[in-house]
């Protein structure tokens, strides 16, 4: 398979990462915000483990930094969050790699689960009444949409080679 | 990350620096400090709006798709807009008639006041805004407005819409602003109930169940129904906007207080604008409270300076007790200094008689005069 170009990739990663801001901030419905997936963790998570010579902790670090200020979230708390996922996908990426579609969305429920605790505990940590039970819902929406994000941007990036 | 870039041209973010972990240990340590440090003081506030600045287009891309359904929700076909256009014209006809009636109770109202001499009742001055986003963390109940400190919101201001108060200003940028909403959890706020004047605070309960009074005595005379309205305490939200509407009220089990709930009466989240209040009438308040006080302290006053501001003495002098009133919730003395007033001013307030009267007037005055600055910020907001 024939690589896209170095900038090919960079442009297609910060506007992978524009697209995600995006859907995070797009509003649902009350019933349905509590499942909105984790897009920006998916997204990160997809390049650490598609595109490895890209650096991944620096980009989720600025990226939790934004989606703070987006969501009048303590400073700090989503980029903790993401930089953790970050650094264990890209970790655990030879294991993660090897195994067909299906089995690395079950392997990486993990990932998102942890993510969840993480923003659960920070909110608990600094005094926000956390809702318990719909915390968990995310890690449910994110592995449902993780083939389905990954068969998109496979078809999206093959036929140019630098569109998103 | 750290095997493969040799086979790149690009230079990696960190030349062979150190290792993915020690990077990750040094972002995460990085990531708690910010948290430690945004939760202790507003050290980090130039930061957060200097991002939240460069961010404004991304938040206007994610709204783009709600204003398109609005716009399309927006086109009616000729028939719906003249059968609007007739329910309108009906509506404002009772409307105007009823304003007209208003602007007569008004000026009654105000004429009253002045007979009672209690502070001027300066209408609040507000600003229209339009609700620009919706925070998308289910957990936070806050909005986006499209004003900001360039059109003179500040931090703590009042915002209502047309039912009830939707909560206030935490966050101004130069263009935007960032209002909680009643229904946060972290929001408190100092109600009245309408029909006793029992004043109590209502903190949002962060879901649709809306606001919870918490530690009412277990005597407290609430019940279902009573519609709540913010009290001037604390000197944030104008006073008489309301607040909600007792839906349940209920013992807590094992404890000597009840607890009461209460449905907000803004619809929060519905429409797109929002009033912005100037809490004009506090000002005035409690600047009055400290003219009285001030003159208090000055001792007796010669006669004549008394003869020459006797309406302005009387006004001083009744000011405080209204304060006084608000901030006990005893409606007596309310009464009392009220018919006071009011007997004391068809006589012509001669000048002996007020001068007679004030220290009586202001020495309770003097203390809660003071009072509702200091506690102002308590049941305001914590954030």
């Amino acid at each position: 398979m024939s690589r896209p170009s170095p900038q090919a990739v960079w442009f297609s990663f910060l506007l992978s990462l524009l697209v995600g801001l995006l859907l995070q901030l797009v509003e649902l419905p009350d019933s349905l915000s509590a499942a909105r997936p984790l897009w920006m963790p998916l997204i990160l998570s997809y390049w650490a483990l598609r595109e490895p010579q890209l650096p991944a902790l620096l980009p989720s670090f600025l990226v939790g930094l934004m989606l703070d200020v987006l969501y009048a979230a303590p400073f700090g708390q989503h980029a903790l969050g993401l930089v953790v996922v970050s650094y264990l996908v890209v970790r655990l990426r030879s294991f993660f790699i090897i195994f067909p579609l299906w089995q690395a969305t079950l392997a990486l429920i993990p990932a998102w689960a942890l993510y969840c605790f993480l923003m659960f505990w920070i909110d608990g940590a600094t005094n926000h009444r956390p809702e318990i039970w719909l915390r968990w819902l995310p890690a449910i929406s994110t592995t449902l949409f993780w083939p389905l994000l990954w068969s998109v941007m496979e078809l999206v990036r093959r036929p140019g080679g630098d569109e998103d | 990350m750290n095997s493969l870039h040799d086979s790149y041209h690009h230079r990696p973010l960190f030349p062979r620096g150190p290792g993915l972990g020690l990077k990750t240990l040094f972002l995460i340590a990085l990531a708690l400090t910010l948290i430690f440090y945004d939760m202790r003081g507003d050290t980090l506030k130039p930061a957060r709006a200097w991002t939240a600045w460069a961010l404004t287009p991304v938040i206007w891309l994610a709204s783009v798709p709600v204003r398109l359904v609005d716009m399309a929700r927006g086109i009616d076909t000729h028939n719906t807009i003249e059968r609007q256009n007739e329910q309108l014209q009906a509506e404002h006809f009772v409307l105007s008639a009823r304003l007209s009636k208003m602007e007569a109770l008004e000026a009654e109202n105000r004429r009253l006041r002045e007979l009672l001499a209690a502070s001027a009742q300066l209408p609040d001055q507000v600003l229209v805004a339009e609700v620009i986003a919706v925070n998308q963390d289910p957990y936070r109940h806050q909005i986006t407005l499209n004003r900001g400190s360039h059109d003179g919101v500040y931090r703590g201001q009042a915002l209502v819409d047309a039912f009830g108060i939707m909560g206030q200003i935490v966050d101004v940028a130069p263009n935007t602003s960032k209002a909680l909403l009643v229904t946060d959890p972290d929001h408190g706020m100092p109600v009245e109930i309408n029909r006793t004047g029992l004043q109590t605070i209502a903190v949002g309960l962060g879901d649709e169940r809306g606001l919870r009074l918490p530690f009412l005595p277990s005597n407290a005379d609430i019940k279902n129904g009573d519609l709540l309205v913010s009290s001037s305490l604390g000197g944030r939200f104008p006073a008489g906007y309301p607040v909600g509407t007792v839906y349940d009220v209920k013992p807590v089990a094992g404890e000597h207080f009840m607890e009461a709930y209460a449905y907000p009466a803004a619809r929060l989240n519905q429409g797109r604008e929002a009033l912005l209040v100037w809490n004009v009438g506090a000002r005035a308040d409690a600047e009055a409270a400290a003219a009285a006080e001030r003159l208090a302290q000055q001792g007796e006053t010669p006669a004549e300076e008394v003869s020459k501001t006797a309406p302005a003495a009387a006004s001083s002098s009744a000011a405080p007790a209204a304060a006084t009133t608000t901030t006990t919730t005893a409606p007596p003395p309310k009464a009392a200094s009220g018919t006071a007033a009011a007997t004391r001013k068809p006589e012509g307030a001669p000048p002996p008689k007020p001068s007679e009267q004030k220290p009586a007037a202001q020495k309770p005055a003097a203390a809660p005069g003071a009072k509702p600055a200091a506690p102002a910020a308590r049941p305001g907001a914590s954030r």
